[in-house]
């Protein structure tokens, strides 16, 4: 096969659909990528145009511009918009498009889950720009506290929308992290073992394990509130033994490590970079993993400093203003990284190298001044101030912002596959970064005077006039800024003239393909000797091409790649993945039914969707695997690999783990939520415990054990050839049993609306019955696979997939039996 | 996964021990736990500083097996990047529960 017929034939295999309804189909991670980014960026001009009119109603005392309900509306939604909208999938979708072509790979691990991800944030986004045009958008600020967002102060369905449609988009969010550590923990080149894998993969992974962790807390958060405000359960009323400060806690526990998961991408991004436009390497590349390492740990530990005006005790204080001045060591190792690659290098001041510059400039400051407010007595001053206001907004603005766009001009070549030609940027940018900084200097200034966050208007005699107007007209100089890069990259997108392929001369994988690059990325897989493989054989992208790499010969039309052990880099599995499918966006918006028909109060529809969504999940498991074992594969260089379903720790296995990492997560916040209103809430004790129950002990301790031996003894019948049905079905009835002890906590849990713990209860006993439910489920799932041929003693890799879940059903339920009957036993 | 795991633990440890030392200082004064020990020293301030130096003691641990050959990682790479993030949680778990020794606790 010549290198054209490979390229024919490989493109034939995975290309998407063509025309518009390949947009729909589409599970390509170049495809799925870009719309994610366009869609990102679509909301990124929604939410400046939001900002400019808070600017215009700012820009005069005593102005008649916006009324404060609307004004409300406008603050909230540009906050949640630029942080949920754009910023975390601009990362999604940077990473979707770039990681497999960094890694020296054909796919994410789950192209499926990529496309389920991107409409559920495509219809959730959606969800929330309805609620704007028709004037019912949530008021309460973006991070949405109670009491003011409660039912009492709150009634309307403005702030429904928020906690509903940011919860379905953050689904989007928990499935981009799944597949995105999966992907670059498995899905590498051969021979791209931990120490030469590309520095943006390292910031990634980090990233996408924050929001793994990061997210969850703030999920409970919001179908806490929801639950409040739908069905009244007291969790945030402090009356009735909640507490307002529980949602607090939630949320920065999500809301801190969200600034460091904004950041940690464009770091990624300026770590890829910085080296290019200096023609070096990257200085301190060991230093730098391990500092966003130990960044992302220490984001963390500093929820607190969100809440330093709350009244916490001086040690409680201390704790969290001590961890919060460490941040600024492993930062500052990243930065002195960064200076010491442009020290060494010989920087060449192109398009790219001027965002990063203006990155460097913005972000030192906003770091100084994270410094100030990280110290007690300074932020008890500056506390819901515009100071705030203006650090936030350096941080984000320097450390996001300006990066995705050095980012933007470094990789639309690679996007386009053309060359820019107008001059346009250089202004742009210059634009952009006078307007900002002359926007935000001005706000710290009218901040430290005491002007503060969210007001929608001030008096003359407030002194505050001249400097709004000045920050106002600085906004509208950067909004400009914005409108020229838009036109920049419009004109480079369609009338620029083709590049070269890599035009910067760089050394990472994505440059060794054609750009725009095919659907398959590579015609055949690289084997990767050290962090610049393209530097090192600049023929590497002819030799690929012609199939001098791994998997050149395409079999049986299957869309094929390779997985690597994690460490070392050395090919272990074979995978085949699935083809362009419809079943992600049906998947999506049957989802979609069950979060609106929950904000629209339409109960009835809600068990629909959830059996609809059961349906589909189904059908999307079944279509995986094979009815005939897989001989080995000749993936080339002498190798041949087992298939990813004859194995036991397959890539579905990965993302169980992850899932449920995220899951734990969820868990564990609940947990602490359950003690923190049992320590700190006032109105405790509840009136009544709930009464403990030796049967459902019993049924729920013997379900556990049952469960997870019978599991096991499933995997080892099939293993041994024998027949796994009567241990699955055992499996299936400790489950059960599990499923009646949750039942029992459900339904004998004290009265919901009366306290906070019986509402806790209910929570916590709804979470192990939907867990119990769903291992059934999958037991169920597993038996008719075992009848219908789908398994065999090679083709096992779905037993230790649904032990894993079992296992943490049974753990789980454990815990929850103890946290509800051990009051009870213990009188 | 081994590696992975080498990088994480530390700082993963500190988090967790940080914010159980927070949840202790939480129990002691949502509780009210007072009182001293051989009439001398308070019980609270024991039991903080008590998980303060368990924190620490528990972080040196992880730096010795880091640092160790027969628990450290066989990559050069990975050994480098992981007794960094142990030095990471062990400075952390001094530093950032400090106040443990030089705060009031529950003022």
């Amino acid at each position: 096969m010549n290198t054209l017929q490979r390229h024919r034939k490989l493109t034939a295999i995975w290309a998407s659909e063509p025309g518009v309804r390949g947009l729909f189909s589409t599970v390509n991670h170049t495809d799925l990528g870009r719309m994610f980014l366009a869609v990102s960026f679509f909301f990124f001009l929604v939410g400046g145009v939001l900002a400019m009119l808070i600017r215009a109603q700012l820009a005069t005392p005593q102005s008649a511009f916006a009324g404060p309900e609307i004004y409300n509306q406008i603050f909230t939604m540009h906050g949640t918009i630029m942080m949920f909208l754009f910023a975390i999938p601009t990362f999604e979708g940077l990473a979707m498009y770039l990681l497999p072509k960094l890694l020296g790979t054909r796919d994410l691990a789950f192209p499926r889950l990529s496309a389920y991800g991107f409409w559920c944030y495509v219809f959730g986004g959606a969800m929330m720009l309805v609620s704007m045009v028709l004037g019912i958008a949530p008021d309460g600020g973006w991070f949405m506290y109670p009491p003011l967002t409660g039912p009492l102060y709150s009634p309307g369905i403005n702030t429904d929308f928020w906690l509903i449609g940011i919860t379905f988009v953050e689904i989007s969010a928990i499935a981009a992290a799944v597949e995105i550590t999966v992907s670059i923990l498995k899905y590498r080149a051969p021979g791209m073992s931990l120490d030469k894998m590309p520095i943006f993969a390292w910031y990634a992974l980090v990233t996408s394990l924050m929001v793994l962790t990061g997210f969850p807390p703030l999920i409970l958060g919001s179908i806490l509130l929801e639950l409040e405000r739908a069905f009244g359960l007291p969790f945030f009323q402090a009356e009735f033994g909640g507490d307002s400060l529980l949602w607090q806690h939630l949320f920065w526990l999500f809301g801190h490590p969200e600034v460091y998961i904004i950041f940690l991408p464009a770091a990624g991004v300026i770590s890829t970079i910085l080296p290019v436009m200096c023609r070096t390497t990257l200085l301190g590349y060991g230093w730098i993993v391990a500092s966003a390492t130990g960044l992302a740990f220490l984001s963390f530990g500093i929820w607190v400093h969100h809440m330093f005006t709350t009244g916490i005790p001086h040690m409680g204080l201390a704790f969290f203003s001590a961890a919060s001045t460490l941040v600024a060591v492993p930062t500052g190792v990243q930065l002195f990284a960064w200076i010491g690659t442009m020290w060494k290098g010989r920087p060449s001041l192109q398009m790219p190298m001027l965002h990063l510059l203006g990155f460097f400039f913005t972000f030192v400051i906003g770091g100084l001044t994270g410094v100030m407010v990280a110290v007690v007595p300074f932020d008890w001053q500056a506390h819901d101030t515009a100071f705030v206001t203006a650090h936030l907004h350096y941080v984000l603005f320097g450390g996001f912002v300006f990066p995705i766009m050095a980012g933007l001009y470094y990789w639309m070549p690679h996007v386009s596959g053309r060359k820019r030609f107008f001059r346009l940027g250089e202004l742009a940018f210059a634009l952009v970064f006078i307007g900002f900084h002359v926007t935000f200097m001005a706000m710290h200034w009218v901040g430290l005077m005491g002007q503060r966050r969210r007001i929608s208007t001030y008096l003359p005699e407030d002194g505050w006039t001249t400097i709004n107007l000045i920050s106002s007209i600085g906004s509208f100089v950067l909004a400009i800024g914005i409108a020229l890069v838009i036109v920049d990259l419009v004109l480079h997108a369609f009338a620029a003239r083709r590049s070269r392929r890599d035009p910067w001369k760089a050394g990472t994988l994505e440059w060794a393909m054609m750009t725009p690059p095919p659907a398959y990325n590579f015609a055949s897989l690289p084997h990767v000797n050290s962090r610049q493989p393209l530097s090192d054989d600049p023929d590497l992208t002819i030799r690929l091409a012609r199939g001098e790499g791994y998997l050149p010969e395409p079999e049986n039309g299957w869309r094929e790649s390779l997985t690597v052990e994690i460490s070392t880099g050395k090919p272990d599995f074979h995978v085949i993945y699935p083809t362009n499918t419809r079943l992600p966006i049906v998947m999506a918006a049957v989802t979609g039914v069950f979060f609106v028909s929950l904000l629209l109060k339409f109960y009835w529809t809600v068990p629909l969707a959830v059996v609809g969504v059961t349906i589909l999940a189904w059908r999307w498991a079944w279509s995986l695997g094979h009815k005939a074992d897989l001989p080995l594969r000749a993936i080339g260089h002498g190798f041949e690999l087992p298939n990813a379903t004859q194995v036991g720790q397959s890539p579905s296995w990965w993302g169980s783990v992850f899932l449920l990492t995220a899951n734990a997560t969820f868990f564990g916040s609940l947990l602490f939520g359950f003690a923190f209103l049992w320590t700190v809430a006032p109105s405790w004790p509840p009136p009544v415990w709930f009464s403990a129950s030796l049967l459902e002990l019993v049924l729920g301790l013997s379900g556990a054990g049952v469960g997870v031996v019978a599991i096991r003894q499933s995997a080892r019948a099939n293993a041994q050839g024998r027949d796994a049905r009567v241990s699955l079905g055992v499996s299936f009835a400790g489950a059960l049993a599990m499923a009646a002890a949750a039942l029992g906590i459900v339904l004998r849990a004290p009265t919901p609306t009366e306290h906070a713990y019986g509402a806790t209860l209910l929570v916590l006993g709804s979470y192990a019955l939907f867990h119990a439910l769903l291992g059934a489920l999958m037991m169920a799932f597993l038996y008719a696979r075992v009848v219908r041929g789908y398994t065999s003693v090679r083709r096992h890799a779905e037993f230790p997939v649904v032990t894993l879940w079992i296992d943490y059903l049974a753990g789980m339920s454990l815990l929850v039996l103890a946290v509800a009957h051990l009051p009870g036993l213990l009188g | 996964m081994k590696d992975i795991v080498r990088i994480l633990i530390a700082p993963l440890v500190w988090l967790a021990s940080f914010s159980a030392v927070y949840g202790l200082h939480g129990l002691i004064c949502g509780h009210g736990i007072d009182g001293t020990v051989f009439g001398v020293v308070s019980l609270p301030r024991l039991l903080l500083v008590g998980a303060y130096g368990l924190s620490i003691l528990i972080q040196v641990g992880l730096v010795w097996a880091l640092h160790s050959a027969r628990l450290g990682s066989p990559s050069p790479f990975v050994r480098f990047v992981s007794r960094a993030t142990g030095w990471v949680g062990l400075v952390s778990a001094v530093w950032a529960l400090l106040p443990t020794v030089t705060s009031t606790y529950c003022l």
